[in-house]
């Protein structure tokens, strides 16, 4: 067991979490049964399967998942059409009385999504009066079969608010609005939830991607019966944009809310950085339909020991801890430059960096067929590290500064007497250093 | 050069990129049978799965917590008859190459200064151990664990046992040792090297110096012989030998060795480092003489082939029955009878049948006896009220180590005969437990 001083639990929305690891709203969460094993595992809330009325009929397409495979690499993403749940509203809410009861120490947020002003409130309602800690408002599943739900409320902004609103006013449990990644800027429906009352975001839903095209029939996958269609694209392919909307809204002064991590978490490394970026409680689907509610042991006891190595005891003091340090690309310095360097003890031949370097970079590296070693000429490295990406020995390539006073070498000419034959006025005017489009 | 060179340092393992790579190869299985093939339950499911996560140093925590002696498990296990065999990677390739990324994971928290093994509370009990062995080790430093003053009392100038005076030192060096038995010191072990307990009822006396336990652990170190006449220049034992060349006269059996003809009798895997070490000590020919065929043989597959391919000798179907010597009383060959297999045996092996008149004589300089180890012969003196069976192997009870006298535990070799280190250390890990509930359950009293 990691040393027991170090305490993970961590506050959010004025509950106490003892850990900051949830289960996402989605199959991982459909039912107490699961959801309860999960609590054995070490999983220390959940976000329930988003709760349906009863007023429509939920019935999901089949088959109901693809898997976004990279080579050898198994479930770099999934792509699913699955719907909010489909089970009976008694069950799940007897399911909540069943949870509160055996696990009153763990944290039970109810995920609702209605159709109407009354039908957000009826569920809200309903999850409130039968245990539900807190709410999360799913303003953000991509391909609900029914339209007006689902990111199309999360991409219109007015509705965020009046829904959040409305929920608000009909519940005094904290509510948290769960947003969709399919817009540009995040920061701007988040406030509306604000607005609206929201205590807490949580961020990010699904993608909406298609992963793979059947080339035997032609149809986009998962293939219904003969049709495909752009659906929510989940796991580590996504992690990337799940952490730019997380920090941006964690920088965002005037949101100044809580946050909830999700998108492609799989190891406690994946979770850190949503808590370095902002989230102070982090969610999980996709790691889980990958490996099983297991993977929480090693979130708890890796973070565990980082924190332990690093003298931190509380999680909380590393919420946003990186954020200092992100800036936008205009703060760079660019008077300091670099290069690789390479430590060919190592090398084993197999010339993967000649390629990329000869054919996506800066022609810095020449081949020693006889010896089958690459040797760099520093002036002409760019120091983008494509080669250092496709090295398969760890550490052969690394990145060191060079003084300021060298100099990288211009790109080759192919053939400098056509200078002559180019037909161009210099470009003289003045202007602003910013796009005034 | 000098030969000691080609036994100083053993091969290199993975490095953090291969181990990862490894894992991440893995099939995480559910109700892993890896972890149920581990006589040790050192878990690999737990730690491969724990590296693929990324909880490296929790992938660490479980192999030393629940095998302190989890490095040198991971070099020497024959995994391939333990934890590897029954991966379900295998179904679709490989089996997953479990022990190297064990091996690597203790060498990484040696590397890294991470370390795991924390002590409980202190308990006043003081236990006494017989022997610094795999077994021996793994009891102190589980009691040490609990809290418990241990005392461990080895006869040989420095703790290991087998890992120290045994294996030859290409396959497992003494830096690894000595990085392994810090692990062990730092829980405050006391270690009384050079200290016997070889006299008349001496371990049974500990219970009676201040120790409330005995934990008996003195291993198998008598050579089994071929025959009474054990004195003749040029002719050793393996035991013997082994030790002599990890006790500092490598360049010593060099200058017997190099360029001279050595046979070494027998088949197993104490034969495979006896043949080794003479191949890298300069032999010019080194025969292995085996009465039974190869399939036979105990010695583990790729021993076998590793053997063959540096240029071992395979004599097999050849059964020794005596020495020939020079005039100088020096050994000058070794006579052999050829054999055929006949029915199977109690072993399960087919028997070999000495082929009447084909007797023949192998020119040797040296000949090194590898045909088993046994109990010292004075060791039931050592512990006159422990019962014994008809080899000298102490009986247990296996589920507790306890032997048939109070507060009297023995484990490892010298109770399973010739097994292996993993075994030894789940001997240990028994009996620790089954001796911390032995003294709790007296001290209520
Ligand atoms: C050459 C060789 C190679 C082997 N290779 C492998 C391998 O690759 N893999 C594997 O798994 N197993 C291997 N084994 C088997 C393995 O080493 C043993 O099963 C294991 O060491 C048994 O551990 P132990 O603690 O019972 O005894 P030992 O390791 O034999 O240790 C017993 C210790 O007790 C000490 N001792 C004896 N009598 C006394 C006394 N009266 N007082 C105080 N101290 C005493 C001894 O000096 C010794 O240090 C090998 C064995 C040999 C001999
Ligand atoms: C099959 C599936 C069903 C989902 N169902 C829901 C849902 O009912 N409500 C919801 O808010 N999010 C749902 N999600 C989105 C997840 O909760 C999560 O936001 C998203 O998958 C990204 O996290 P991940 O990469 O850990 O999977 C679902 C995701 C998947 C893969
Ligand atoms: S995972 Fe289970 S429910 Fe899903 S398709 Fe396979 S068998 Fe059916």
């Amino acid at each position: 067991m990691p040393k027991k001083s170090i305490d993970l639990s961590i506050e959010f929305c004025g509950k106490t979490f003892k850990n900051p690891f949830l289960l996402s709203s989605s199959p991982v969460s459909n039912s107490a049964e699961m959801v309860a094993r999960s609590f054995d595992a070490g999983w220390s809330g959940v976000v329930f399967k988003t709760l349906n009325s009863d007023r429509l009929k939920i019935t999901h397409p089949s088959p109901r998942m693809n898997a976004f495979h990279y080579g050898a690499k198994r479930v770099v993403g999934v792509q699913n059409v699955e719907q909010i749940s489909d089970r009976p509203l008694m069950d799940n809410l007897a399911d909540f009385l069943y949870l509160k009861k055996h696990y009153p120490e763990h944290v039970l947020i109810s995920s609702i999504m209605g159709f109407s002003n009354d039908e957000w409130a009826y569920l809200a309602k309903v999850s409130e009066d039968n245990g539900a800690d807190m709410l999360e408002l799913n303003f953000s599943c991509p391909h609900m079969c029914i339209e007006g739900t689902g990111h199309h409320v999360g991409k219109a902004f007015d509705l965020i608010e009046r829904f959040t609103t409305t929920v608000k006013n009909t519940v005094s449990i904290p509510v948290i609005a769960k947003m969709t990644p399919n817009i540009t800027d995040m920061t701007e429906p988040a406030i509306y939830a604000k607005q609206g009352g929201a205590d807490a975001i949580s961020a990010i839903n699904t993608v909406s991607g298609i992963s793979e095209v059947g080339l035997e029939d032609l149809v986009p996958k998962p293939n219904i019966f003969g049709i495909g269609a752009v659906s929510g694209t989940s796991g580590p392919a996504i992690k990337p944009i799940g952490l730019h909307f997380i920090a941006d809204m964690a920088q965002c002064e005037d949101l100044a809310i809580p946050l909830s991590g999700i998108g492609g978490i799989e190891t406690w490394i994946d979770a850190l950085e949503y808590i370095l970026l902002g989230a102070s409680t982090i969610q999980v689907t996709t790691g889980i339909m990958h490996y099983g509610y297991r993977i929480v042991e090693d979130m708890i006891e890796g973070l565990s020991d980082f924190m332990a190595q690093r003298g931190v005891t509380r999680i909380s003091d590393l919420v946003g801890k990186a954020l200092p340090n992100l800036k936008t690309t205009d703060h760079f310095d660019l008077g300091r430059q670099g290069v690789t360097q390479y430590d060919l003890d190592k090398c084993v031949g197999c010339g993967q960096c000649y390629i990329v370097c000869t054919d996506a970079a800066g022609q810095a590296l020449e081949w020693d067929a006889e010896k089958r070693r690459p040797s760099l000429i520093e002036d002409k490295c760019l120091s983008c590290m494509l080669c250092s990406f496709v090295c398969p020995v760890p550490d052969l390539i690394a990145f060191k500064e060079m003084p300021v006073t060298w100099n990288r070498a211009e790109t080759q000419v192919m053939d400098k007497h056509l200078e002559k034959e180019i037909t161009l006025e210099p470009f003289t005017k003045e202007g602003p250093n910013e796009c005034t489009c | 050069m000098s030969y000691a060179d080609n036994f100083s340092k053993m091969q290199k393992g993975f490095d953090m990129g291969q181990a990862i790579a490894e894992a991440d190869r893995c099939l995480l299985c559910h109700d892993a049978p890896c972890s149920k093939g581990c006589p040790a339950d050192t878990d690999p499911a737990s730690f491969i799965k724990k590296l693929r996560f990324r909880n490296v140093t929790g992938a660490i925590r479980t192999i030393k917590t629940n095998n302190i002696l989890g490095g040198a498990c991971g070099v020497l296990c024959p995994t391939a008859e333990l934890c590897e065999k029954e991966c379900s990677a295998t179904g679709i390739g490989q089996p997953i190459a479990i022990g190297k990324i064990q091996r690597f994971l203790v060498e990484h928290a040696h590397e890294t200064g991470f370390e795991v093994v924390e002590k409980k509370n202190q308990r006043s009990e003081k236990v006494a151990i017989v022997g610094s062995g795999p077994a021996g080790l793994s009891c102190a430093a589980e009691l040490a664990r609990e809290g418990f003053p241990v005392t461990v009392f080895e006869a040989r100038g420095e703790p290991g046992g087998v890992l120290r005076y045994g294996v030859v030192s290409y396959r497992f060096d003494m830096d690894f040792l000595a990085a392994e038995m810090a692990d062990i010191k730092k829980l405050g072990v006391e270690f009384k090297c050079g200290s016997s307990i070889d006299s008349q009822n001496k371990a049974e006396d500990l219970l009676k110096n201040s120790y409330q336990a005995v934990f008996l652990a003195p291993g198998l170190w008598d050579a089994v012989r071929l025959q009474e006449k054990k004195d003749i220049k040029g002719l050793y034992g393996s035991v013997a030998y082994l030790e002599a060349l990890r006790d500092g006269q490598l360049d010593a059996f060099a200058g017997k060795i190099e360029n001279k003809t050595v046979a070494v009798i027998g088949g197993g895997s104490v034969a495979m480092d006896c043949i080794g070490a003479a191949i890298r000590l300069g032999a010019k020919d080194v025969y292995l003489v085996y009465r039974r065929s190869y399939t036979q043989m105990p010695a583990e597959e790729d021993e076998k082939i590793e053997a063959l391919n540096e240029g071992i000798h395979f004599l097999l179907l050849n059964q020794p029955i005596d020495y020939v010597l020079g005039d100088d009383g020096g050994l000058k060959g070794l006579k052999l009878v050829r054999t055929a297999l006949g029915d199977v045996d109690a072993s399960g092996r087919r028997s070999p049948v000495n082929i009447e008149g084909s007797e023949w004589v192998l020119p040797a300089d040296l000949v090194i006896e590898a045909i088993g180890n046994k109990a010292d012969d004075q060791s039931p003196a050592w512990y006159p009220q422990v019962k014994l069976n008809e080899k000298k192997l102490i009986q247990v009870d296996p589920d507790t180590g306890k032997t048939s006298m109070d507060g009297i535990f023995a484990g490892g070799d010298i109770v399973r005969g010739p097994a292996l280190v993993v075994n030894a250390v789940q001997d240990g890990k028994v009996a620790a437990l089954a001796i911390k509930a032995y003294l709790s359950q007296k001290s209520e009293e």
